[in-house]
């Protein structure tokens, strides 16, 4: 096992009589990794185990080897931004900042320098001596951002870090995801834009009524999916003629011809063959402009895993 | 590919002590609540009566020139019961600080669920309560045993080694009196803090605990014919410490013993409450 890694092993944690999770096993990789699932499905209360914030009732977690029992030293090496506006009353951007940074052991006037760095990272210098009271939505949304990342965390825990950010802030903020990333720490947040999920992460865990629904690359975890077959966009000149060809082969279930004759929908349990076909379909003279995997997605995955029980 | 065995380099700087950390959440703290006017105000107020008491001990310790100025010299005697008033008459003054500036030290953490992002950070439910319990010490502290001992200091400064003999554990006993008093009045102010999010309610319940459980006293002791029920009074408690402490006769009613152990009692409870209240993680099950 890697230390580098994050790791549940059996987890389970219960609020009383209330399901947080239920004997959750995963191994998180550095990278960027969404916690997929409904509201209550549990996401939350992994990123608090995680944190040390609460206990497990049976199993164990290492955070890039460390036990969340230790927050001495995990803490040194986790950054976390929750969901809620957790800044103190009165408190500026800079002095919620300044002020957690002072909780991890830092001189004042490093914690000074840590959090301007952290403000301007996330575009709030301007704002920063203004009180938090009175940001926006997407600003107090930053300044969160900075202060889980003003200590350099080799582990970044965000819940719907996303959330009431303007698209260009978004985009800004998930290319700081992605530099995170690329330098080998672990992005971990939680996220219900299905969309912006699949674009960013590296991999998806979804999780539903506490348990883990599935964990991994969309793509896999779609072809582990087999009771719904994968859906495919065909755009092709002669769509009649290619649906001809598709239909006899028996791991195609469905076809659906497009109102305008040049585009279909095949729906079959194996995606490589037919890939296959359709290169002997191109070779024979059809001319194939796209083949476009329709439910390869989170969204579809969502569907297909958690849709029914949310 | 294993990216993450890039070149990642954590701070390597030195960091600061445990204590110093800790002491991060009063020092932001204080500051903002000397900002409010109202604490303001009666901050300055509590400490009109220390002045009024300084300038006793100026003229105890001068009363020739009482006499040059034509009048006729009282009786001033600085003594256990002279304290005893000081403290009395300071014990109500840091109680309503106590009520004005407690109640926004853990209800706004509890409203804006900050405990998660505290406790994400490596220090722990006890260093946030000693941190807070810090922010009302030190505030009150301004207000009871410092001036108390400055009293002292200067009563033993005027008088002189004929004083102070006699009267040496005085200064001890107001102390102890005092801290105590105050671990107790910031303790109630953090439990309503933590249990009521409203603070004008909250500083309200700060004064209703110990109204009550003076109103209580009193009927139960009528009821009941005894003095015992003053053990459940933390004010009529404190006071038979205190007489105890600066060494001046105690009304009838228990030993200085029992009313120790009541509000040691109290304390226990009162840091209950908190334990169960100040959790990262809101249980509603």
């Amino acid at each position: 096992m890697s230390s580098a890694e994050v790791v549940f092993d059996d987890v389970s944690k219960f609020y009383g009589d209330v399901l947080g999770v239920n004997r959750v096993s995963l191994r998180i990789l550095p990278g960027i990794t969404s916690l997929v699932g409904p509201n209550g499905s549990g996401k939350t209360t992994l990123m608090n185990l995680m944190t040390g914030l609460i206990r497990p009732d049976r199993g164990t977690i290492l955070v890039r080897g460390l036990p969340p029992s230790d927050p001495e030293r995990l803490m040194r090496i986790t950054g976390y931004a929750t969901q809620y506006d957790a800044a103190p009353r009165g408190a500026t951007g800079f002095e919620f900042v300044a002020t957690g940074l002072e909780l991890y052991g830092y001189s004042r006037a490093e914690a000074a320098r840590l959090a301007w760095a952290a403000l301007e990272r996330v575009g709030m210098t301007d704002a920063a001596n203004r009180k938090v009271a009175g940001y926006s939505k997407g600003m107090r949304q930053r300044v969160r951002l900075a202060q889980a990342i003003a200590h350099d965390p080799e582990v970044l825990v965000l819940d719907e870090p996303l959330n009431g950010l303007d698209p260009l802030v978004r985009a800004e903020t998930i290319q700081l995801f992605r530099e995170f990333a690329a330098r080998g720490r672990h992005v971990i947040l939680s996220s219900h834009v299905l969309q912006e999920v699949d674009v960013i992460s590296d991999q998806v865990i979804l999780i539903a009524n506490g348990m883990i629904a599935a964990e991994g690359q969309i793509r896999n975890v779609r072809e582990e999916i087999r009771e719904h077959p994968s859906q495919f966009l065909i755009r092709c000149r002669n769509a009649a003629g290619a649906a001809a060809a598709l239909f006899g082969l028996d791991h195609v279930t469905e076809i659906r011809l497009n109102d305008d004759r040049s585009g279909l929908l095949v729906m079959t349990h194996r995606g490589d063959d037919l890939s296959r076909v359709l290169t002997q379909l191109a070779l024979q003279g059809h001319e194939i402009e796209s083949v476009i995997p329709v439910d390869e997605n989170v969204d579809a995955v969502y569907q297909y895993l958690i849709g029914g029980q949310s | 590919m294993a990216v993450y065995k890039r070149g990642y380099q954590r701070y390597q700087g030195p960091l600061t002590t445990h204590a110093a950390r800790v002491m991060a959440f009063p020092r932001f703290a204080w500051r903002r609540l000397l900002n409010q006017r109202l604490v303001l105000i009666a901050l300055i107020v509590s400490l009109i009566w220390p002045l009024l008491c300084l300038g006793y001990i100026y003229l105890a310790n001068n009363l020739d020139l009482l006499k040059t100025m034509g009048g006729v010299a009282p009786v001033f005697k600085v003594d256990g019961h002279f304290f005893l008033v000081f403290m009395n008459v300071q014990a109500v003054f840091a109680t309503l600080l106590a009520a004005l500036a407690g109640p926004g030290l853990v209800a706004p953490d509890l409203a804006n669920g900050a405990l998660p992002l505290y406790f994400s950070r490596p220090i722990s439910r006890l260093d946030y309560a000693v941190a807070r319990l810090a922010v009302l010490g030190g505030m009150l502290s301004l207000i009871t045993w410092v001036p108390g001992l400055i009293l002292i200091l200067m009563q033993c400064g005027m008088a002189g080694w004929s004083w102070i003999r006699p009267n040496w554990s005085m200064a001890a006993g107001l102390l102890a009196g005092f801290v105590l008093w105050v671990l107790l009045v910031s303790m109630v102010a953090l439990a309503c803090s933590a249990y009521v999010r409203m603070r004008l309610i909250a500083g309200g319940l700060v004064l209703g605990f110990f109204f009550v459980l003076a109103g209580m006293e009193q009927v139960l002791n009528q009821v009941l014919r005894t003095n015992w029920a003053t053990l459940l009074n933390p004010t009529r408690s404190s006071y038979f410490i205190w007489s105890g402490l600066l060494g001046v006769e105690t009304p009838e009613g228990p030993g200085v013993r029992e009313c120790a152990l009541a509000l040691a009692g109290m304390i226990a409870l009162l840091a209950w409450i908190l334990e169960r209240k100040l959790r990262p993680v809101e249980v509603v099950a």
